[in-house]
């Protein structure tokens, strides 16, 4: 071997061979042997067809547009500047998951002269299950994609010359160690076992496959700003995107927030004389109705739809805007 | 067809010499890298994540065999100035970015730029990894995160057009990581990543972003942020007043009932040049 390119032949017999990427054992066409692929194995890789039009992709995005609290004006001043489809890199792997889980459960509940009984029930549980995994195989930027959603379309390279196609760049075998997981997590969460005694599960790794998936990219412009949609190849849909709030929304979202939020702490509060536990969920009650409107309020100028990578309307960054408000106000009465 | 010169295939010194790579396009859409057939010398052309090809010529097949070889890729431009520009003023629209950044950010320049890093796929102990690291020193922001922007990559090469981009020269050695390097080389390569760099001036101080043009993500080291405060402050008044006041109506209701009306109005109002100014 002295190039990068090496020729296949039959080890038996000569005979020149010919392999599919994905596959590791092949008959010779002229010596029949059963012959074993070794080296840098590949993957079966898939595309789906392309099944919507430019136009169907506009008119999905401009769909999204009105729906949720965007931006009223959207749909008059938003203008779709740009739409393109694109093939994206899927990792899918199907893992099956078969064993048995034990353990037990105890619940409690009071009769009638007010004694409190426990009662241990034992659950046994066996799994067998198939579970279904993609993962984006390249870095997703800002497109809002990580998984796929719809697994079954017709299948066909036809579109695959005509459409940008994004290289896959992450590890297979990472991908496959993401599916194990997965799999067992939601294994364990399916069999819904409190306490597990005993847990005997195999993992069987049943297909990894390369599964490239049309999406159509939406560029639209509201007010200068370049927003960005985008709308699933198969099924039509959005899958995710990015559009400007309206500062109405926001504010009603806080004055309906701060009101039930505070009424309901003052039910809490005048209820304390029947329970204590009235007022704690009455006040908790409360509060986390302010917590959610609050975050609207806060962060509602841009809606986002999708699997972003930084979402400004989290729990950690109210927590952070909390500690920078304390501290402003700190300063202010020094 | 052209031959090209040595340099688009970089042979590293202790593995097998890498083959030279021709290239050309076929049907103005996709460039495609070309060898020789191992068996009738033929042209093969194939495309970046290609492994098997056939000869069209003598018909056999043939394995791309890149531990050897050093490949040059390069990702598209997706997004034109304009489009930064327009993708910069969503970014500073956003929520955390001080109030009306979009608007009053005067942006000073924008610099159209290929940025280098190495992408090396490894076999360790039969799992593949891949591993991003930095072809040039930088302190742009983003960039040191060290990723390969989904994008459609390309056999880069002197066909390979640039579109008017500055391309930044790899100043670390692709050797220097190489014998570091946990495994055995599958494959490795030069990844030019396209960027915007662009300078915005607010409020008399200069900043920087960072725009991936693939898809469009901005990356940011700091900028004007915007400040909680008064929202919080909005939300907990209004929280502080409505519990009171639900309390008050146990004891004298209208009362209770008419201020409730006056805070709803007042709190509307606050909240909503509150989302609109601050």
């Amino acid at each position: 071997m002295t190039g990068i390119s090496v020729g296949l032949n039959c080890p038996a017999c000569g005979g020149s061979i010919t392999v599919v990427e994905g596959e590791d054992t092949i008959a010779c066409p002229y010596c029949s042997s059963t012959l074993f692929i070794e080296g840098d194995e590949g993957v079966t890789t898939v595309a789906f067809r392309n099944r919507t039009t430019k136009q169907k992709a506009v008119d999905a995005s401009r769909r999204w547009w009105s729906s949720g609290w965007k931006a009223r004006d959207l749909r008059r001043v938003g203008k779709v500047t740009e739409v393109y489809p694109i093939y994206l890199p899927f990792w899918r792997a199907t893992t099956r998951i078969a064993g048995w889980i034990c353990g037990y459960e105890i619940r409690r509940h009071t009769d009638s002269k007010g004694r409190v009984h426990q009662q241990k029930i034992p659950k046994e549980v066996m799994i067998l299950n198939d579970y279904q995994f993609s993962e984006i195989a390249a870095d997703p930027g800002d497109l809002g994609i990580r998984s796929l959603r719809n697994f079954s379309g017709e299948t066909s390279f036809a579109d695959f010359d005509m459409i940008p196609t994004f290289e896959a760049t992450t590890s297979r075998d990472d991908a496959i160690s993401h599916a194990r997981n997965k799999a067992l997590s939601s294994a364990r969460s399916s069999a819904r076992v409190p306490r597990v005694t005993m847990e005997r599960l195999h993992i069987l790794p049943r297909r990894l496959s390369m599964v490239y998936y049309p999406v159509w990219i939406v560029r639209y412009d509201y007010r200068d700003r370049k927003y960005l949609t985008t709308v699933d190849g198969v099924t039509g849909q959005i899958i995710s995107g990015r559009a400007p709030g309206d500062p109405l929304f926001q504010s009603l979202a806080i004055t309906a927030g701060s009101s039930v939020g505070g009424l309901l702490a003052a039910v809490g509060i005048i209820l304390s004389d029947v329970a204590v536990e009235m007022m704690i969920a009455g006040i908790g009650a409360g509060v986390g109705v302010l917590y959610l409107t609050y975050r609207f309020f806060r962060h509602g100028s841009e809606i986002i739809d999708g699997d972003f990578r930084h979402k400004p309307a989290s729990m950690s960054e109210t927590v952070n805007e909390l500690r920078d408000v304390a501290r402003s106000l700190q300063g202010a009465y020094r | 067809m052209r031959r090209c010169d040595d340099r688009f295939v970089k042979v590293l010194p202790g593995v097998r010499k890498g083959s030279l790579i021709n290239s050309h396009r076929i049907l103005g859409m996709k460039t495609l890298a070309s060898i020789k057939c191992p068996k009738c010398a033929g042209p093969v052309t194939f495309d970046t994540g290609t492994k098997l090809v056939k000869c069209s010529y003598c018909d056999s097949q043939i394995f791309i065999d890149r531990s050897g070889a050093g490949f040059y890729y390069a990702v598209p431009f997706m997004v034109s100035e304009a489009d930064a520009i327009g993708l910069f003023k969503r970014w500073a629209a956003g929520s955390t970015r001080a109030k009306d950044l979009d608007k009053r950010a005067e942006v000073a320049g924008a610099n159209k730029q290929y940025f280098p890093v190495y992408m090396f796929k490894r076999d360790v102990k039969g799992r593949e990894e891949v591993l991003i690291e930095p072809a040039g020193s930088t302190t742009l922001p983003g960039l040191h995160e060290l990723k390969v922007p989904a994008g459609d990559l390309k056999i880069f090469d002197a066909t390979f057009d640039t579109s008017g981009a500055e391309l930044i020269n790899p100043d670390i050695e692709m050797l220097s990581y190489m014998d570091s390097l946990p495994g055995e080389a599958k494959e490795q390569a030069l990844v030019y990543f396209p960027i915007w760099r662009l300078d915005y001036v607010f409020e008399q101080k200069r900043y920087e972003v960072v725009i991936d043009a693939s898809t469009g993500e901005v990356f940011s080291a700091n900028f004007p942020a915007r400040s909680s405060t008064s929202y919080m402050i909005v939300a907990i008044i209004g929280f502080l007043a409505f519990a009171f006041e639900g309390i008050l109506a146990l004891s004298s209701l209208m009362t209770a009932v008419t201020l409730m009306v006056l805070t709803v109005l007042g709190i509307f109002a606050i909240s909503f040049y509150v989302a609109r100014r601050l």
